[in-house]
Parts: C-alpha cells; structure tokens; sequence
C-alpha cells in the first residue's frame, strides 16, 4: 500500500518534471471566421514546435478588454495576447506592463517585415512592444444590389453623398445603417468627418486631448454630422442594436450603406459577401488631404510571461510571410508584413485605397484616452438622437477632457 | 460525556475563513480603494482623501444611476409585492391543475438574469420584436414604442422585465408563508361570519407579517444590486440613460480605468443596502421577542 503510494509520486513527479513547457495564447478573435484562422495558426505552430504544450484561449471582443488589465497584472500572466496597436498598446507599455520584443528583429528588422509607417504605431520609448499582424480599411460599405436598384453611383463628394442618401430614403430604404449599443461605431464617424473637415493633424492633436472639444473646428464637424442626423438618414433606434445587428440590415437590403471596417465581411452570409462593395468616405473640403482609418491588429508578451522565450518564438513565427499570407487570405484582410500581396481583389482595392491617402488614424478609441473614449462616444450616442443638445454637449465633452488629459 | 465548547466552533473554522477571505476582507479593501485614485494597472496609487465622493455628487450618471435605483425599488415593491401575494393566495387554492400552474408561474425563477436579459432584448426589439408585433396587430401600432432605446422609457422597459423573474419569486415566499398561517383561525372567522375580505385582511394578512417582511427586504436588495439585465440589455444605455449604480461602478472601474472611483461608488451602494438589512434585523428580532 505504502510503496503504491511512493510509486504514484514519483510518477507524478516523473510526469511533472519532464511535462512540455506551456506557452498561452489569450485571442479576442472570437468571430466565427477569424476564430476558425487563427486556430489553424497556432495549430501548425505546434506542429513545428513539439517541445511547447500551446494553450490557445479565445474571449469576446468586450470581456478580453476588461480582462486583459487583470491578466497584464496576475502572476499567472498569458505569454502572449492579441491587442491594438497606438495608444491602447502604449498605454499598457508605459506602466512596465509589457516585455519589449526587439529581439525578434534582431537579425532582421523591423523595416524589412513591415511598412515604415507602422513602427511609431508599434514602439513605445524605443522599444518595440507590438508586433503588427493583420489590418484592415475603414471606408462606406454599400449594398451593390440596392445601388442598382436605384440606378445608383457610388458618391464622392459630400454633395453627391447627400443626393445617394435622399434616393434612398425616398424609397423607403435606409441611407445609413449603424449600431450604437456597443457605441464604437460611432467613433468612425467621427474620426472620418473631423478629418475630411479638418484634417489629420488637427485631429491628432483633438485626440491626444491637446485642442478643446469647444473649438469651432470640432462643432464644424458635428454640423456635417448633424445634416445627417436631422435628415433622418441613420437608421431608427440605433442605440437597440450592435454593429452585427445593424450590418443585418445592409445584407437584407433594407439599408443601402455601413461605415464600418472591412470585418463586416466576417459576418456576412455567403450569399450577401458578393453584394458588398465600399466606396471612399467622401470629400468634404478638396483642400484638406485624403485620410483613412486603418487600424493594425496584432500581438504583445506581457513582462509577467511565464515563457518569454516561447512568445518570442511564436512572434517570430506570426511575422512570418508564410504566417501572414495564411491568415490574411484566410479572411481577406491585409497582411501587415508587406511580402504579402493582397490575398483577393477586394482587398488589393482596400490596399489602394489605402495607398492613395495622404495619412491613417488608428480609431477614436485606439488614438485617445480610454476613459476620454467611452465619454466622448457616449455622447456621439447622444447626438445622434438629441442633435439640437450639441453645445451643451461639446461643453461636456471639454470639460471632461480637462479631467481626463490634466 | 460534557459538552466541550469549542466543538461548534471547530466546525465553523472552515466557512469562517473562507468568509472572511472572500467576503469581509474584499469589503475592507474596497473602502481603503474608495480613498485612492488607483487606476487598476499602475503599481502605485495616491491617497486622495474623500475626492471620489465629492465628485459623486457632481456627476450626472451616477445621479441618474441612483435615480434608476430607486425606480428599481419602487417597482419591486410596490408591483412585485402585491402581485406575487395575489398570485400566490390564487395558487394556495386546491382545484384541478394547481400543480401544474405553480409549476408555471414558478419556472422564471429558474432561469438565470443573462437568460432573461436575452429573451427580452428579443422581445422589445423595436422592429420584429414580440411587444412591439402584438401592438401592430391588434392595430394599437401607435403604442409600439423603441423601448430601448427611447431614454425615457428604457428603464420602466428593464424593471418589466425584471419582475417577470422578480414577481414569481415574491409568491414563491408568499407561498412558503401561507403554510405556517393557522387553519383554524380562518376557520374560527369564517364561523364567526367574516366574509372572504376581512379573513384575508384581519387574519391572513398578519400572520404573513414574517414572508412580507422578508419579501420587501429581498425585493429592496434585489432592486439595488440590479446588474445582470441591465448589462446583458442595454449596458446602461442608450447614454447611461438606463444605468444603475452595480452598472455604472462596473464601467467605471473595468471599462475606464478608474477603480477608486468605482470602489466609492460600491461603498455608497453598499450603505443603502445596510441600512435595509438592519432594517430587517430589527424587525425579525422584535418578531422574536414576541414570541
């Protein structure tokens, strides 16, 4: 009995000591389709990498953002997470909450696997802490069926943007699709009229908080946006539905268009992908530079990593062309490692698209404060269902910048 | 053999650690966060002294929080109570199928918060939701309402769907109290001659007085923790116009990164919710002196 139990020890402990050393991965790619792609990623990691036991676990978008803080401060940190790059990785960096990763580029650099551009996005004080994997284009998602139905163009100008909006309404179609419970999308509404009206420089400057939200240059934006509104051009009761929600509405047809990311083709119904085409936000002022929304997904070890080494492997191994291509043509993303061309046309047009602007912003939420974020897109909600509250709330807006950047 | 004393209280070492690890210890360390401006990632933090409570009373959404609070307990209490009552005196009876409409009126209570809260984000959908479907088709199209996103209506639409849940949980302690009220003494009245609403009002009624005062204590602290449907429905939106206080502390420290902040807000809550309970206290100890 006695000596049974000894032998189980030392199995036990036999077992333990020669166990593979965990490597965890914690994904907020939670959608079915990017979900799908990413597992294969990790699965063949594993197969090239025997000696790790690679642990992937998956969080809702909202959960992993309140968990990842716990996550970066618990001794039982993950050894890698997905995140944002920009202020939100930056955020995180300046509190020694993150293992720098220059180490991966040590006998490659940076430059040669991604654009230059995507560096400042990338590094924090030097250091590199971020490493970009895929990224994607914001721009007017429209419902092709729908245009041709109404003998449609595709709007360029503010003016012809209008005009697009008025048929359709006409019709008893929706102009604008939109969903507002979880407040993001309204962020790009936003960020694409303060810089089609004032600019990518202005803009940065309003969201690194150092303009306030009470200069005439932000109401001018929200006087684009309140043509708009007041026209009844969004869809009703916006604040019931998700962005999913909203986007049913575009695939049904019963509205003709969607600012959103190129992830609205994630969701989208086999039958409905085909239909879905995107146009250029439009032109508001031709003397201000064409600028886009592109925010950069991607990868970071936290300081507390109980296997820096292994995250360091598989960081490698994501930047990686091969890796790269993989996951980009999986779901018709971008690959930010520039080797990679555009998996499909649609994303070679997202890519030009890209390439022809003057300069890209992250996301409201990605360039500004956290806090500032969820107040300010709060009252974007607000406004867009009591437009004629707008002073009193850009007062709001600036006096809580003032407590937010002191 | 003689009692030794300290038998009862070996047996309550275990649960006694354990409450106060996860339960005292965290109250404590919630009122020292309260003090902080702690922002839940620095290693640090700053002693601020009473500054999260002073700006409670400047900040517009956690009075409105408090307000919706408020609306929560109101509800529960003046609609749950008498209507779970009413429920449970109809379910007493004995006839044909009792059992099986108890079994009915009881099965809310078996779903969870989060499952309620997704069934009614379908049913006051504004467009193909059930509500707003019915209304149309029985041609009172005009009263179909954007429940949800109407910040004057979405909090009455939230507590509807509460008591749902809250209104068979109120005759589930109804029921339980009717079996402790004496036959006899109904009976006694009904030979003395008194109609069906004075046995309930003079009779019944009080000897309900311990399930009644446990039905408005439940409800009240039902009412001020309120979360799960509000998160799972609306998130305090649309504006935190629907917001409650366990809502608004939540996105303020876990969405905005301010936990002291959050942390005074959950001590306000917790001394509401205190005074209720002493409240109860009081009352079922007067309850036993009588006795």
């Amino acid at each position: 009995m006695k000596r049974g139990l000894v032998f189980l020890l030392v199995v036990i402990f036999a077992f333990s000591a020669f166990a593979k050393t965990k490597l965890v991965i914690n994904s907020n790619q939670s959608d079915p389709a990017p979900r799908e792609a990413f597992a294969k990623v990790v699965a063949l990691f594993q197969e090239q990498h025997p000696e790790y036991d690679v642990v992937l676990n998956t969080f809702p978008h909202e959960d992993f953002k309140t968990l990842l803080r716990t996550w970066l401060n618990s001794k039982e940190a993950p050894d890698v997470v997905t995140w944002f790059a920009g202020e939100r990785m930056r955020y995180f960096a300046e509190k020694g909450l993150l293992l720098p990763i220059d180490d991966v580029f040590a006998d490659k650099p940076f430059e040669d696997y991604f654009p230059a551009s995507f560096k400042s996005a990338s590094e924090y004080n030097g250091n590199i802490y971020f490493l970009p994997h895929t990224w994607y284009w914001w721009s007017v998602y429209y419902n092709t069926e729908v245009f041709e139905k109404y003998n449609l163009t595709p709007p360029i100008t503010w003016s012809q943007f209008l005009h697009v909006c008025d048929v359709l309404k006409e019709n008893g179609v929706t102009p604008i699709t939109i969903g507002t419970k979880y407040l993001w999308p309204t962020g790009g509404w936003f960020d694409y009229l303060d810089m089609r009206v004032n600019g990518y420089n202005f803009h940065m400057e309003l969201t690194a908080g150092k303009v306030p939200y009470t200069d005439a240059r932000v109401k001018k934006t929200f006087e684009y946006w309140k043509q708009l509104v007041d026209n009844g051009y969004f869809l009703e009761n916006h604040s019931s539905y998700t962005w999913q929600d909203a986007a049913s509405f575009l695939f049904r047809g019963e509205a003709g268009m969607y600012l959103i990311g190129q992830f609205i083709k994630d969701v989208a119904p086999e039958n409905v992908k085909d239909k879905l085409e995107f146009f250029r936000f439009p032109i508001i002022d031709g003397n201000v530079g064409v600028y886009e929304e592109t925010p950069i997904d991607g990868y970071m070890v936290p300081a507390k990593a109980k296997n820096p080494e292994g995250a360091k492997e598989f960081i490698k191994f994501l930047a990686s062309k091969e890796i790269q291509e993989m996951y980009a043509s999986e779901l018709g993303r971008l690959a930010a490692n520039k080797e990679v061309t555009p998996p499909n046309e649609h994303a070679k047009k997202g890519l030009d698209l890209v390439l022809a602007s003057d300069g890209v912003a992250q996301f409201y939420d990605r360039d500004t404060d956290p806090e500032m974020a969820t107040f300010g897109m709060n009252k974007f909600v607000e406004f867009m269902t009591f437009p004629q509250r707008l002073d009193i709330l850009l007062k709001q807006m600036e006096f809580q910048r003032r407590k937010v950047f002191k | 053999m003689k009692k030794k004393w300290w038998i009862p209280y070996a047996f309550l070492a275990l649960p006694l650690t354990m409450y106060l690890i996860w339960v005292i210890i965290p109250i404590f360390q919630t009122f020292i966060l309260s003090f902080t401006d702690w922002d839940s990632v620095s290693p640090t933090y700053n002693f601020i002294g009473f500054e999260n409570y002073k700006m409670l009373f400047y900040d517009y959404y956690f009075l409105t929080s408090l307000l919706n609070n408020i609306k929560w307990m109101v509800g529960f209490v003046i609609i749950a109570i008498p209507i779970g009552l009413g429920i449970a005196m109809l379910m007493d009876q004995k006839y044909k199928g009792s059992k099986f409409y108890k079994t009915m009126m009881y099965l809310p209570m078996t779903l969870s918060f989060v499952v309620i809260g997704e069934i009614w984000t379908w049913i006051l959908e504004p467009n193909h939701g059930v509500i707003n479907e019915f209304l149309r088709g029985i041609g009172l199209g005009n009263l179909a309402k954007p429940w949800l996103s109407d910040p004057d209506l979405v909090t009455y639409a939230l507590i509807f769907a509460a008591l749902w849940r809250q209104i068979s949980y109120a005759m589930v302690l109804f029921l339980a109290g009717l079996q402790s009220v004496p036959t006899e003494q109904v009976e006694a009245a009904y030979v003395d001659g008194a109609n069906s609403w004075q046995r309930f009002w003079y009779v019944i009624l009080p000897a309900l007085r311990p399930a009644m005062i446990i039905a408005v204590t439940v409800n009240v602290i039902d009412s001020l923790r309120a979360f799960d449907i509000v998160f799972v429905i609306t998130r305090g939106g649309p504006f935190y116009s629907s917001s409650v206080m366990a809502n608004y502390m939540y996105i303020e420290s876990f969405n905005n990164y301010n936990m002291g902040y959050g942390a005074s807000i959950a001590v306000v809550q917790f001394f509401i919710t205190l005074g209720f309970i002493i409240w109860y206290l009081i009352n079922s100890f007067k309850k036993e002196d009588n006795l």
